[in-house]
């Protein structure tokens, strides 16, 4: 009896055992080496050079968090590069970079060996790779997220941690006019451009500071008022005619750039979108846009990365890119600063007209199957490569 | 102008007018063939047009249709008829639905109008397409022409609808082309001919708004009038727009109205035909016609010229005819054969030419049998003077011899004295007789008028101023450097005396005896004028005719004896005279006497003619 019970509890055992889910039974393993597309070009990670634009300054944040092992007192990553979970062994500018694996990291070395990054990669490749599992890990477009995981690609979400905003620009004609610049507010339909554009990616912004950094951005409408922007309009005797400019190697800004256009239009204001070049980006394929061409424009369509969690840096940060564009003077944030003066500050600029925020979108990264314990990142976290191993068993 | 030249000049006119007339009607018979044919070639081209954009309406149609009858759209408007459907996921699919299947416009839109996905303008997701979802069988409907807000704007679209219901919802299905350069450009047109389209989204005529294959249209604005023809009526229309002075510019354009769903214009097909071949080969056609008439009027110049003088040679004959008998060759004959009217009056010529020389011959004969009653006349009287006298002094002969012998001595010699006195006088009469008939040709030479009329006056001073008659007072008005004339001088002196004896007789009572001389066109004048008792005009009409005379002793033969010589000089005598104031003789002697032509027969003077015409 005793030894048929045995067999019995053998047997289940190993039930069970095989009914197990496979990688759950698997253990980290160290090695190998981790595929990694992006698309921005990364010239110096030197912290005393500049990003050439806000996509470099953003993927230099992601490989500074890589580098160096905790962040500055303004929340930004600071300190000995090298300290970080990775190291720099090879470095082409702009082209490519291979990270190895600190074996003296302090909080352990990571699983895999090395972390190669190839820049300068276009989203369309960057999905396209990820589908046919050429690269382990990539940021893919906000929009492309739902085609991308409806073909298969596991796709990881930040907190929304980039602005989209609508800058008015500083001597437009007739930009000036409070009214229209309020109208063309009230009719931006928000939730319209992150259901369908974004793709349910996103949220509609109301303030400069996303709600999980500064807590205050519900305090922000993001109702859409076509009719009140109607009224707005009926008001002004003559409507200038308003161009939106728009990256022209940004999609994504092309259609909320049009998406404005209609909403503008059913106001009854003139608002025309037109692609323009930014430094270091190339144009799509379809813009009009000819070298050398000057495009006058009265507003802008501007992306702003958060690279600091801590909401008076990333203001500050918005201010000072954002200030001299739209002729904004206001005195930088003490130190000292509450979240009140903060939110008092952000008021204040959102208050002018001059700075239209209209979405918050999150990271969005597109991850193989072989990239094992991918840890969705917290709000302030960035790429969490040191904690991710490869499985061989799923090689390419 | 001859009446050859005029002949000539009536067979052109004629025929210039002959061939303007062809010509014109030629070229205006060939404008019409071709405008009839320029416009069946152009009507069938517009139902070609017209077939083809029905052609690309149930293309569009079927295209639509295509796309709804798909397996994706049955899956989308399954989705969308679920409760809570997320609609976001298909705001994308009209772009590459609409690249797929060709379309310039796609619109997804959902059961209440809303577009879910919007092929032309993607931003639009979200807005009514409300006209979409009004009661109308779209697919008996067919395709359309429609207005369309655009990116771009307002744009012409040719659409058709198809509807997908599932349970109570429907997805509707927009789709279809732009009417714009690209649909202008797919049109097969033949060569000369090109397509334009306004787009009627104004509310005014915009030139901006007129294109072609190419895009937009030089000189635009001078469609103007069409387009607003047809904004005001809207109906097919043709009209002719010259591009250039040149005719070969122009064109003609069929407007065709192209109307919407509510009957409304939307647009205006122009069908344009160019003129340049057509007026290429009227032009060819006309500078044909203008060739041929040229050397038909060439050829009709050469036939008139040869007609004309055929046709005129009888008359020029005739007239050459009359010439000869106005020159006093009155044996003229014309040689003209034919019984028409010409050959009929040239024989009525001949027998009056004819009936001339008879009647000059009768009249000479009857002029010379008067001259010679006048010389018997004159005979008679002349020598019945001396014979009187002859007679009685033989009968107081015979008497003396019979009645008075001793006085028979006496009388014999005063009888004796007496008739030889009186023969002597009958052999002067005679002499005088004998001298006229024994007229001699002048022997010419140069001689100075002036000279012998001196010479002349000489002679007669002492007669002028005699003794016991009133004197006549001779006076002389001579022209210098009068020049010599060929004449005989003699003859000359004598034809100035006897008009200055005729002028003396003319004066009894004395008088003024005028003499002039002067040089007149080649001739040389003399005039000779009395202040006597001038002659009554019967008697100046015959004071030329021999043995005519006006006076008791005259013989009449003094003026025909100057007539004679002047005439042999080739001059001229004429006389004039008033009764009572006196008579003037004018003469007029050419310089040189012109040689006289040798006489011709009338045959050969026709043949003359008839020489020189040949030639």
């Amino acid at each position: 009896m005793k030894l048929r019970l045995c067999l019995y509890l053998a047997a289940i055992s190993a039930v069970l055992v095989a009914a197990a889910p496979s990688h759950t039974a698997k253990r980290p393993r160290y090695g190998g080496t981790l595929q990694v597309e992006i698309g921005a070009t990364v010239t110096s990670l030197d912290p005393a050079v500049a990003a050439a634009n806000p996509e470099e300054a953003g993927a230099k944040a992601e490989l500074d968090a890589l580098l160096y092992d905790r962040r500055g007192e303004d929340g930004t990553f600071a300190g000995v590069a090298g300290s970080g979970a990775f190291r720099v062994s090879e470095w082409e500018a702009g082209k490519r970079a291979v990270l190895t694996a600190n074996e003296d990291y302090r909080e352990g070395r990571p699983f895999v060996d090395s972390v190669e990054i190839q820049m300068g990669r276009s989203a369309h490749d960057r999905v396209l790779d990820l589908e046919l599992k050429k690269t382990d890990f990539a940021q893919i477009p906000a929009e492309q997220a739902r085609p991308a995981a409806d073909h298969g690609v596991r796709v990881s979400t930040s907190q929304p941690n980039e602005l989209l905003a609508l800058v008015f620009l500083r001597g437009g004609p007739g930009i000036e006019a409070a009214r229209v610049r309020e109208a063309i507010a009230r009719c931006i339909d928000r939730a319209a451009i992150v259901n369908f554009i974004l793709q349910k990616e996103g949220e509609p912004a109301g303030g400069l500071l996303p709600q999980w950094s500064s807590g205050t951005a519900f305090l922000f409408s993001t109702e859409t008022s076509a009719r009140s922007a109607k009224e707005i309009r009926s008001q002004i005797s003559a409507s200038p005619k308003l161009v939106l400019g728009y990256d022209s190697a940004d999609r994504l800004e092309q259609s909320v750039a049009e998406r404005i256009a209609v909403n503008a239009k059913e106001a009854g204001i003139s608002l025309t979108s037109r692609g323009i070049s930014s430094p270091g980006n190339k144009p799509a394929h379809g813009t009009d846009i000819r070298p050398g061409e000057a495009v006058h424009v009265d507003a802008r369509l501007v992306r702003l990365r958060m690279l600091s969690p801590l909401p008076r840096v990333s203001l500050t940060a918005f201010i000072e890119t954002l200030g001299p564009m739209a002729g904004i003077v206001d005195s930088p944030l003490p130190q000292s600063a509450s979240p009140e003066d903060v939110y008092y500050c952000e008021r204040s600029i959102i208050n002018s007209g001059l700075i239209v925020p209209i979405v918050w979108m999150p990271q969005v990264y597109g991850i193989s199957a072989r990239v094992r314990d991918w840890k969705q990142p917290a709000a302030s976290e960035t790429w969490p490569l040191a904690g991710v191993w490869l499985d061989s068993s799923d090689a390419h | 102008m001859t009446f050859r030249s005029k002949l000539f000049v009536n067979f052109m006119l004629a025929l210039l007018l002959s061939v303007a007339l062809v010509t014109a009607g030629v070229t205006v018979a060939t404008r019409r063939a071709f405008d009839e044919l320029n416009r069946q070639h152009t009507d069938a081209l517009v139902e070609q047009f017209q077939r083809e954009f029905d052609r690309r309406g149930h293309d569009v149609l079927h295209r639509v249709q295509g796309i709804a009858e798909a397996e994706p759209t049955v899956r989308m408007a399954i989705d969308l008829s679920r409760p809570n459907a997320d609609i976001s996921v298909y705001v994308n699919d009209a772009h590459g639905v609409a690249q797929s299947h060709q379309l310039d416009f796609l619109d997804f839109v959902g059961t209440d109008g809303s577009i879910i996905s919007s092929a032309e303008w993607s931003a639009r997701f979200g807005y009514k397409m409300e006209w979409v979802t009004q009661k109308e069988d779209w697919a008996s409907r067919g395709s359309f022409l429609m207005r369309l807000d655009t990116q771009e704007g307002p744009a012409l679209a040719l659409l058709a609808v198809a509807a997908v219901r599932v349970g109570d919802k429907d997805l509707y299905v927009v789709g279809g082309e732009r009417l714009g350069k690209e649909f202008l450009a797919s049109l097969v047109l033949p060569e000369n001919m090109r397509a334009l389209l306004y787009l009627n989204l104004d509310p005014a005529f915009q030139p901006v708004n007129l294109i072609d294959s190419a895009g937009s249209v030089a000189e635009a604005e001078r469609f103007e009038p069409i387009i607003e023809r047809e904004r005001a009526h809207p109906s097919a229309l043709t009209e002719k727009i010259n591009w250039t002075f040149d005719a070969a510019s122009a064109e003609i354009f069929h407007a065709i109205p192209k109307l919407g769903r509510q009957n409304e214009l939307l647009g205006v097909l122009l069908i344009g035909n160019s003129q340049r071949t057509v007026v290429t080969l009227e032009r060819h056609i006309l500078w044909l016609a203008i060739g041929v008439a040229a050397i038909g009027i060439l050829f009709g110049l050469f036939l008139s010229w040869w007609a004309a003088a055929r046709v005129t040679l009888p008359v020029r004959r005739l007239a050459a005819g009359a010439r000869e008998v106005s020159d006093g060759n009155w044996n003229t004959r014309v040689a003209v054969r034919g019984t028409d009217e010409i050959g009929q009056l040239a024989q009525s010529f001949n027998r009056m030419t004819q009936e001339l020389v008879d009647q000059r011959e009768r009249l000479i004969q009857a002029e010379r049998v008067a001259a010679w009653r006048e010389v018997a006349r004159r005979l008679a009287h002349e020598l019945k003077n001396p014979l009187f006298p002859l007679q009685t002094t033989v009968e107081n002969l015979q008497r003396a011899s019979t009645q008075n012998p001793d006085q028979f001595e006496e009388v014999f010699r005063e009888s004796t004295g007496i008739l030889l006195a009186e023969i002597e006088n009958l052999k002067i009469i005679v002499g005088r007789f004998s001298d006229f008939a024994k007229m001699p040709q002048p022997e010419l030479g140069p001689v100075d008028l002036n000279d012998i009329v001196r010479n002349v006056v000489k002679l007669f001073e002492a007669q002028f101023c005699a003794v016991g008659r009133p004197p006549i007072t001779p006076e002389l008005h001579l022209g210098e450097n009068l020049p010599t004339i060929q004449a005989d001088t003699t003859l000359l002196h004598r034809a100035i005396e006897n008009l200055i004896l005729n002028a003396m007789d003319a004066m009894p009572a004395g008088g003024i005896l005028m003499m002039r001389t002067a040089q007149n066109n080649g001739n040389v004048d003399f005039e000779i004028s009395d202040t006597g008792v001038g002659l009554t005009r019967e008697e100046a009409d015959r004071i030329f005719t021999p043995y005519y005379t006006t006076k008791q002793h005259g013989t009449g033969l003094g003026l025909a004896i100057v007539q004679a010589i002047v005439a042999d000089h080739n001059g001229r005598i004429t006389v004039e005279s008033e009764m009572g104031v006196g008579t003037a003789f004018h003469l007029e002697l050419p310089v040189k006497p012109p040689h006289h032509p040798n006489q011709t027969t009338p045959v050969v003077v026709a043949q003359e003619v008839e020489k020189k015409e040949e030639a």
